[in-house]
């Protein structure tokens, strides 16, 4: 092989050829990925930019009507949930890289524990998401299983700011609520009049009939009557302070498993954002004879912190394309009728609703999931524009 | 109060102060509480890992408690039909790890010599407008949501690609693979990338000096000279494939087969334990629920031991030039 330097000067055009074609190749090969790019992009564009609309952007999802869903709650969701998950991986993680970073120990056991935590974090950020999905699962919606919560259909053991009720549906087509006697029945059937509330908060008689024959025609009455022996379904209403252990399929739950989905992602970008301070601002505060910790919380952190606002939105616009791990732990939850009015319900998130509606037999989900991607894209771009402009706007200052 | 605060605190001694500071006590007791709750954050990583680790062993122990459940079968065995409401419970885990393999087989066929060629262009031969338009579409492409490439693969490489080629399935394995393929491009190239970058400019120069082209220098010189740092990006891609979940879940569909051919659905170790959260069709508690478990320690084993490989590779087998 090694005999190609010393050849003679006799094939050199020919060498010199093979060099050019193989640089003529690379580009053309190199430039694919900006084809699949713009293919990508062209798609998604033309089957979903017309179902754009001011009202796709503000519904739900409706169950068989593509043309009337909208991903409303899923983007109240998404934003929702990347806060949370911001609020808990943002200070850990940099909690963590001042840690490994500044605090670099002569004592033995701390020594051994920063090699540790360095080296797991490496591994830890080659763990598939949907692995962290099933941690989650585990963790936070069923606390290890140590209270009695697998088991289906049981109360929540331990829970603060709810009040129970069942909920009926009524031959005027309302809905109808009582207070809820026992906390261990999920559904009752109905066999007695019961004191309602309807959805103005008025408090009245349910009377049940035997045949539908049997209540008025009158609409407006026919609120009042329901058939006997029809299921009337345990629902919680829930303050905003609601808060139940384990923490059950809740948006909380599934931010929690988001932030450590992130977390060394959000941790190996501060410990780079912190190591690109210079030794000196470092050794100008020791000489003025401040503390390790000072010198962290007055020099180092304040020069690092464009770098570190800058992984922490990519790790964050990471955070909110991620399904896996929301659908394992959230479930494929489309929508729900009450909207979220507490950290423990249920949401919807932009990419779950993409999957559930990509995968919806009823075509027309089809244009509704590629308009969902336009505004997912959307939002990530914007974010990575603002850490781009951020880093591009502090980088020079310290150099 | 002391004349060497910085030292005491494991700073480096040359900054040691000889002449009297004002480091009060309350500044010390202030450092303390701070390590003490830094120290805390680091281990928030540690538990996440005993987390994985413990959760795995202790629910997959759960699955192969039930009498007749066997390891053996598990990892032999070819039928898997578990969280099916009918039929018979069988859970041979082939289907789905050879589903795994085929999609990241294509998958690998793809990105590794596309990512490494990209590599090579980036950090030997583009120009600077070149680069200026193409390491910002592969950090685009690296951004976009998985869920919204397997979208890409059912809606645009499954109907005006792959069914010219031949007899595809609307699921198939081989778009799939594609889609995995694509977005592993932006992994590979990257880390390819810094590892060719790093090879120092006085072998390149010493190559052009005993007169090789530009192709040979690149080809006999920079890159066996990069190997370590290639190989660990091309592991490191090979774990994310395995691991990638949304993108099998929307275009491989769900049945499980044990079959080499890329037309036909097939479904994945992620695959299949997505469609169960799906569906929501397992009752927990059930053996159905904790194959889950099992399926994921497998996963959570190969994709751990790739990644660790990748990390011996890359630091044993390291060239160190100075």
């Amino acid at each position: 092989m090694s005999t190609n330097f010393y050849s003679s000067p006799k094939n050199e055009s020919g060498r010199k050829q093979k060099s050019n074609l193989f640089a003529v190749a690379c580009l053309l090969i190199s430039s694919l990925a900006v084809v699949i790019l713009v293919t990508l992009l062209a798609t998604i564009l033309i089957s979903g930019s017309s179902w754009l609309s001011w009202e796709f952007l503000t519904g739900v999802h409706k169950e068989d009507n593509p043309e009337g869903s909208g991903i409303g709650q899923a983007v109240t969701g998404s934003a929702l949930i990347c806060l949370l998950c911001a609020a808990v991986a943002i200070p850990i993680g940099i909690g963590t890289a001042i840690f490994l970073e500044e605090f670099q120990p002569r004592n033995k056991f701390l020594r051994w524990l920063h090699g540790l935590v360095q080296l797991n974090i490496s591994n830890l950020a080659g763990v598939p998401s949907i692995v962290y999905g099933i941690l989650g699962l585990t963790t936070f919606v069923y606390l290890f299983n140590l209270m009695p919560s697998i088991q289906v259909n049981k109360p929540i053991p331990w829970e603060i700011g709810g009040i129970h009720f069942y909920q009926t549906k009524t031959l005027g087509r309302t809905f109808v609520k009582f207070p809820a006697g026992d906390r261990e029945e999920t559904t009752i059937k109905l066999t007695q009049n019961e004191m309602c509330i309807d959805g103005d908060g008025n408090e009245f008689e349910l009377k049940l009939v035997d045949k539908r024959s049997d209540a008025p025609k009158d609409p407006e009455l026919r609120k009042g009557f329901a058939l006997r022996g029809r299921s009337a379904s345990r629902l919680t209403e829930r303050s905003p302070w609601y808060f139940h252990l384990p923490l059950g399929r809740s948006l909380l739950s599934a931010a929690l498993t988001l932030a450590l989905v992130i977390l060394p992602i959000v941790i190996i970008s501060s410990q780079e954002a912190i190591r690109a301070v210079p030794r000196s601002i470092r050794e100008a505060a020791f000489g003025m004879g401040a503390t390790r910790w000072q010198v962290v919380r007055k020099t180092v952190l304040p020069a690092a912190t464009p770098g570190i606002m800058t992984g922490a939105i990519l790790s964050m616009s990471r955070a909110i394309g991620e399904a896996a791990p929301v659908l394992a732990v959230m479930g494929g939850v489309l929508g729900t009728t009450r909207g979220i009015q507490s950290l423990m319900d249920q949401t919807p998130v932009l990419p779950v609703t993409i999957y559930q509606w990509a995968g919806d037999e009823n075509a027309g989900f089809e244009n509704a999931s590629s308009a969902a991607i336009i505004v997912l894209l959307v939002v990530l771009l914007i974010m990575n524009s603002v850490a781009i402009l951020i880093r591009n706007r502090y980088e020079k200052k310290l150099a | 109060m002391s004349s060497s605060a910085a030292s005491e605190n494991g700073g480096p001694d040359y900054v040691r102060p000889n002449f009297p500071v004002k480091s009060s006590a309350r500044s010390h007791r202030n450092q303390a509480i701070m390590v003490t709750l830094l120290t805390c954050c680091a281990l928030v990583t540690l538990g996440t890992t005993i987390g994985i680790i413990y959760m795995l062993i202790k629910e997959s122990m759960g699955f192969f408690a039930s009498e007749d459940i066997d390891l053996w079968t598990f990892l032999t065995g070819t039928t898997w039909s578990v969280g099916r409401t009918q039929g018979k419970f069988e859970y041979g885990v082939w289907p789905l790890l050879s589903g795994t393999l085929r999609i990241t087989v294509i998958a690998m066929a793809l990105a590794l010599p596309l990512g490494l060629v990209t590599a090579i262009y980036l950090s030997e031969y583009a120009p600077k407008g070149v680069r200026a338009i193409l390491k910002p579409t592969l950090e685009i492409l690296a951004g976009i949501p998985t869920v919204v490439l397997g979208f890409f693969a059912v809606k645009f490489i499954t109907p005006n690609i792959l069914s010219h080629l031949g007899d595809f399935k609307t699921f198939n394995a081989a778009a799939a693979g594609i889609a995995v393929g694509i977005l592993c491009i932006p992994l590979v190239a990257s880390l390819a990338e810094d590892a060719l970058r790093a090879v120092p400019r006085t072998l390149r120069e010493g190559a052009y000096g005993l007169g090789s082209t530009k192709l040979e220098t690149t080809l006999k010189v920079i890159v066996p000279a990069a190997l370590s740092g290639i190989i660990s990006a091309f592991l490191l891609a090979v774990a994310r494939a395995i691991g990638e979940t949304m993108v099998v879940a929307l275009a491989a569909g769900s049945s499980p087969t044990f079959t080499a051919d890329p037309r036909v659905p097939s479904q994945t170790m992620t695959g299949f334990i997505v469609h169960t959260f799906k569906s929501e069709s397992v009752v927990p508690g059930t053996p159905g629920y904790y194959s889950i478990y099992a399926v994921a320690a497998l996963l959570f084993l190969i994709t751990f031991g790739i990644t660790l490989v990748g990390q011996i590779v890359r630091a044993r087998y390291r060239e160190v030039y100075n």
